[in-house]
């Protein structure tokens, strides 16, 4: 689905990870896995270094500490934010949203909108979309979008095919109006009928939770996993990146009127490098343009990959000008979504660390 | 499609010096996750053949992996 939005831009983003830092190869010696393979799938995907919170560390504990960051520098006012989105898989509770949770320990004002998304790796995509539109309302100056999770602690310790790949983080973006023309193009899609591939399967009311769903079981391979732990199908989301993400971004260039070169940068949710270097090939942009080095310096930390390359590989750069970027998550949902717009003269982009 | 050179780069991707098209798969050391998403890959940029995920998990020798890709490969 084609969508555009007019004189909307993203003032800054701010990227909140943990202090705890974990490498790839000491996790790996956890598997009864030869070194060797494990050498090439570092070498090849690009895993290494990824940042985990602690076992009882939060969304909103990362957000407070974010947003608390933003009012401190003066990049942020307390009393400016009309809207809160957060969008997350790992929400504090089921109920109440996360974005009420973090209104209520910042003590933000009763005259706002809270809204809780549940999206994972498109998630900054589609909280972007859901922003923009928040600020065609006159009394929406500026949204605070809040897109973080911490699948760490969903993930099984002794599951090789995610454990050693999975990242946590919150990104907090500050959205607002904008004097200039600009004009933002987007692309979403949705396919619902593979939302197997990606999924927890117990936990929430289909399956609630009971010893037995909590339980190890033996999913072949050396590998253990409960049923409320994260299962990936890695082969059929490699499939399925490399078959719907590159018709979406020629369709989302074309109806923009933007030819392939004219885009400065790909900024791509980042799975692994692989997948990356696969897609760029495929679509025939220069890998140079796709960064995919997130993975090995913070691990997947799904929807917010987005904003942590954005802060990453162009933090000084977007500071100072301007660049036109092709941003694209895709994920759970199955989802995939891309937009295309121009970002930069931020107020802020930047990585803190949360102790 | 170009039998023996599909053998040569699924050698490649196994990491050893030959591949014949009886050898059974799965007893390659490297036949694991990231040897199959090499395969996808490899069998998306040479032949612009999508594979699905259980289809090549199906697949018991070298041969039926080729003929997989060959069933699906239309010849420019």
């Amino acid at each position: 689905m084609k969508l555009v939005f007019h004189r909307k831009r993203i003032a800054g983003t701010l990227v909140v990870v943990p202090a705890n830092e974990r490498s790839f190869a000491a996790d790996m010696k956890n598997f009864n896995f030869p070194k060797s393979r494990s050498l090439k799938l570092k070498e090849v995907m690009g895993f290494d270094k990824r940042r985990v919170v602690g076992p009882d560390v939060c969304v909103s504990d990362l957000a407070v500490f974010g947003l608390e960051h933003l009012f401190e520098r003066g990049w942020l006012k307390r009393e400016e934010i009309d809207a809160l989105i957060v969008v997350t898989q790992t929400p504090d509770y089921l109920i109440p949203g996360t974005s009420c949770v973090i209104h209520g320990r910042l003590g933000l004002k009763q005259d706002m909108l809270s809204l809780s998304i549940s999206q994972a790796c498109t998630g900054y995509l589609i909280g972007l979309i859901q922003g923009f539109m928040l600020l065609d309302q006159e009394s929406i100056k500026k949204v605070v979008l809040v897109n973080s999770d911490v699948l760490s602690r969903k993930v099984s310790s002794q599951d090789r095919n995610i454990y050693p790949l999975v990242g946590d983080a919150c990104s907090i973006t500050v959205l607002e109006r904008d004097t200039e023309g600009s004009v933002v193009h987007a692309n979403v899609r949705v396919d619902g009928s593979r939302s197997g591939a990606l999924m927890i399967p117990a936990g929430g009311m289909r399956q609630p939770h009971t010893l037995e769903t909590a339980k190890l079981e033996d999913v072949g391979d050396g590998n253990w996993r409960a049923r409320e732990h994260l299962f990936m199908d890695g082969a059929a989301i490699f499939n399925f990146v490399q078959t719907e993400v590159p018709p979406l971004i020629e369709s989302l260039l074309k109806h923009a009127g933007a030819p392939m070169d004219s885009v400065d940068f790909f900024l791509c949710h980042q799975p692994n490098r692989f997948m990356l270097e696969k897609l760029a090939d495929k679509m025939k942009i220069p890998r140079a343009k796709m960064p995919n080095d997130v993975v090995g310096h913070f691990g997947n930390n799904s929807g917010a990959t987005v904003p942590t390359v954005m802060a990453f590989n162009l933090g000084e750069r977007l500071l100072r000008e301007k660049l036109l970027v092709c941003l694209a998550g895709f994920g759970a949902g199955l989802t995939w979504a891309g937009m295309l717009l121009n970002i930069g003269k931020f107020d802020f982009n930047t990585i803190i660390e949360y102790k | 499609m170009d039998k023996p050179e599909f053998y040569q780069r699924l050698a490649e991707i196994l990491d050893v010096e030959e591949v014949k098209p009886e050898d059974v798969l799965k007893e390659f050391d490297g036949w694991d996750s990231l040897a199959i998403l090499s395969v996808l890959a490899m069998a998306d940029a040479k032949y612009g053949v999508s594979i699905k995920a259980e289809e090549i998990r199906s697949v018991v020798s070298a041969q039926d992996l080729a003929n997989l890709v060959e069933a699906k490969h239309k010849p420019e």
